[in-house]
């Protein structure tokens, strides 16, 4: 049993400084998308995409859903002057909208998060509580919100607790399209939290139902439900963008390092 | 520790022969691999009771649609899928009540093929539509309770639900209700490309997206009548066993947890971290994602064979210290050691897979008995320990870590050949129909694929998970609520692959 101290100190540090600094994510990450270039498309390119985040204008423009998008690279292979896999961690964004890369305006507006958790994070600060729900993800979202409580990320240096009950948490972690049995679970799950509270979806398929929105199995995603301050997209999502939506939706991030 | 044998394996011609005599069944042509039998509408039940006798276990019942309309059951027997098929399309619904392994995926099909608003055949309580809030209990007694344990539970984990009746410390009985995820994933593939049909196999169930993506292309591959050129298949074993590793070491984490062993966790953590990583070096995501493609893989991975070798010397250093102290620890094995106890004959009549059969001593293993893609050339040595408890099913997954190490120096060893191939072009209209198989971390998937024109028209995923998870109804013997957590550790399963 005392053996394991030694174990426990051997190798020292492997904890990340995420966010005090950047945390770079391997070359060849496929982290996100980038659209490099939106105009003059061909009218066929939206079918390329197997969840429909691409989307054409009647000018041709082109624009990316990353709420949508299972970085699954079928535009990257077929458009590689147009999109590409950028390798970075950080995804999520406060607002559906601020998801949506091009486009006649660009990128979306970030939005102020709806409630007040923001704002009281300050009182909250290094005490708070997450609670996780799955309402139908396909596994691998479970392994990266787990992987936040690891030596490698430590989210509890910043302050995040994990919770067995609802009523002790100030966070929800929704992952999941929202299957049609957890959606009862789920809304009683949020209505016994107590305010302030907000509610992240994690993972594309949380974000818009992703691949695995079929029919009237599921509602297509969280917000089809509940209100949704943070997004994180990704398929899913790694746990430094988890992570950064955790940030976001307590407010400890500022308005500067917000990146969209 | 024992070197698996599947028992003799018959010359296919011969099983062939006496086999289709025996049922009375048709032989119909198939790819190699599968022994296709037909028999009629009504000798359906009795053959099925025919291959139970002479030992074939149960791998799933589904409705197909090439070359007609059909029920159809499957086997392993052999080294060989036994498919027997009769026409029509909806099961009766009474097998499952004489033979345990087929209850659950037979009431599957019944209720999904009555729809929503028909009856649940003789079985009572819908298995695919749960509600939370539906206690039933069977247990009589004072001070016998019941505890609704999910779908909403303590910790990040995936929605499904057990009611335990219990008075406190004994667990008389505890039912497992899955189903509270299900998206329709089989729905989804129809009309998509198998290019496309990929990226959905992946999220049947995350945590093995290679094990589903090499079982649906291999199952596509087959019923097109191409292969995957060598080096792609080499590329599959190793992502298949780095999932594998990633796999048993999140089981092994997750059991270091439960009993408070926070070094331990923390330990096993770093080192699960360090294959995740590797995973995003190689294929650029974490979980192995977008590279295997049906007719090959899409790119080679993105390391140097030397240096991915010293990230596995590395960890498997690590490894052997961590697994020397865990298993020296004794408030950790002492609550895995007779818990969750399953004998075999209970682990046979449920036709259980991977670990969890291989710890109650059954060699069974799809890369051994049907060796597929690398396995081929790879020599296997099928992990078994016959205790049956929690402890069991944590040291096969001890020694398939090390054998997924052994393998894997092995598989990148054989990728230093010049490099070749890596897909081949899929016939643009082809059509067929095949089952595709892997060794999942969980156990033995199965994957079910017809094509029309190009395009997928229909696929079932017998996942290895759905076979599982119906034992654990059986896995409090001798066992106390507070064993719950390291009996479900060491199932290790995943409840999106079960639900689908």
């Amino acid at each position: 049993m005392l053996e394991w101290i030694p174990r426990g100190l051997r190798g020292g540090r492997v904890t990340t400084r995420y966010p005090h600094r950047e945390e770079a994510a391997p070359p060849g990450y496929r982290g996100r998308v980038a659209l490099l270039n939106d105009a003059g498309a061909e009218r066929g390119l939206a079918t390329v995409c197997p969840t429909g985040a691409i989307a054409l204008d009647a000018q041709r423009r082109l624009t990316l859903d990353r709420g949508r998008c299972i970085l699954c690279g079928a535009c990257v292979a077929a458009e590689p002057e147009r999109f590409a896999f950028e390798s970075r961690y950080q995804t999520a964004a406060r607002s559906r909208s601020a998801l949506i890369a091009g486009g006649p305006d660009g990128a979306g507006g970030v939005e102020p998060a709806r409630r007040a958790l923001g704002e009281r994070a300050a009182a909250l600060r290094r005490s708070i509580h997450v609670r996780h729900i799955d309402c139908g993800s396909d596994g691998s979202e479970e392994w990266e919100i787990q992987a936040l409580w690891n030596p490698h990320y430590d989210i509890q240096r910043l302050g995040f607790f994990l919770t067995a009950a609802p009523r002790h948490a100030d966070v929800l972690l929704v992952t999941g399209p929202v299957t049609s049995a957890m959606r009862l679970p789920l809304e009683r799950t949020w209505e016994v939290m107590p305010e302030p509270k907000a509610l992240v979806a994690v993972g594309t398929d949380a974000c818009s139902g992703g691949l695995s929105a079929a029919g009237s199995l599921s509602a297509g995603g969280v917000d089809a439900v509940l209100g949704v301050d943070v997004y994180v997209p990704g398929s899913p999502p790694a746990p430094i963008a988890i992570m950064h939506g955790l940030l976001l939706a307590t407010g400890l991030l500022g308005a500067a390092e917000v990146s969209a | 520790m024992s070197a698996g044998g599947g028992g003799a394996v018959g010359a296919p011609g011969e099983l062939t022969g006496s086999l289709a005599q025996r049922l009375g069944a048709a032989v119909e042509p198939g790819p190699p691999g599968e022994l296709r039998l037909r028999v009629g509408a009504g000798e359906f039940d009795s053959a099925v009771r025919t291959l139970r006798e002479v030992g074939a276990r149960f791998v799933s019942i589904l409705s197909a649609d090439t070359p007609e309309r059909a029920l159809v059951a499957v086997f392993a027997l052999h080294g060989e899928l036994v498919v027997l098929r009769a026409p029509g399309g909806a099961p009766d619904g009474t097998i499952g009540s004489w033979w345990p392994a087929v209850r659950w995926a037979e009431q599957e099909l019944v209720e999904r093929c009555s729809g929503d608003g028909g009856g649940a055949g003789g079985y009572g309580r819908r298995l695919t539509a749960p509600d939370a809030d539906l206690l039933d209990r069977r247990v009589d007694g004072l001070d016998v309770f019941t505890i609704p344990y999910g779908p909403v539970r303590s910790g990040v984990f995936e929605a499904i639900q057990f009611q335990i009746e219990t008075g406190g410390e004994d667990v008389p009985r505890i039912q497992t209700r899955p189903f509270f995820k299900h998206r329709g994933m089989e729905q989804r593939f129809a009309g998509l490309t198998p290019d496309a049909g990929v990226h959905v196999a992946e999220r049947v169930a995350g945590v093995a997206s290679v094990a589903y993506a090499s079982a649906f292309s291999q199952a596509v591959e087959r019923a097109l009548g191409v292969a995957a050129p060598p080096r792609a298949e080499r590329w599959r074993a190793v992502y298949a066993e780095l999932e594998r590793i990633a796999c048993h070491l999140d089981v092994i984490a997750k059991q270091a947890e439960a009993a408070a062993l926070y070094v331990g966790q923390a330990r096993f953590g770093i080192l699960k971290e360090q294959v995740m990583r590797l995973r995003a070096t190689l294929t650029g995501s974490r979980f192995g994602r977008g590279v295997i493609t049906p007719g090959g893989v899409r790119f080679e991975g993105a390391m140097e064979l030397d240096e991915l070798l010293l990230a596995l010397a590395g960890l498997e250093r690590e490894l052997r210290r961590d697994r020397r102290l865990f298993l020296a620890t004794a408030s950790m094995t002492d609550r895995l050691i007779g818990s969750g106890r399953l004998p075999r004959t209970l682990v046979e009549d449920h036709s259980a897979v991977g670990p969890l059969a291989r710890g109650s001593g059954l060699s069974t293993d799809a890369r051994h008995e049907r060796p597929y893609g690398d396995y081929l050339r790879l020599g296997l040595r099928v992990v078994t320990h016959r205790e049956g408890d929690a402890m069991a099913r944590v040291n096969v997954r001890f020694g398939e870590l090390s054998e997924s190490l052994r393998i894997l120096r092995q598989s990148i060893d054989h990728l230093r050949r010049p490099a070749g191939e890596l897909a081949v072009a899929l016939p643009a209209d082809g059509a067929g129909a095949a089952f595709g198989w892997a060794e999942a971390p969980q156990g033995e998937l199965v994957i079910w694929v017809e094509i029309r024109d190009g395009l997928i028209h229909r696929v079932h995923v017998a996942s290895p998970s759905l076979r599982n998870w119906a034992l654990f109804d059986h896995a409090f013997p001798d066992d106390v609520l507070t064993d719950f957590a390291f009996i479900e550790h060491s199932f290790g399963l995943s409840v999106a692959g079960a639900d689908r």
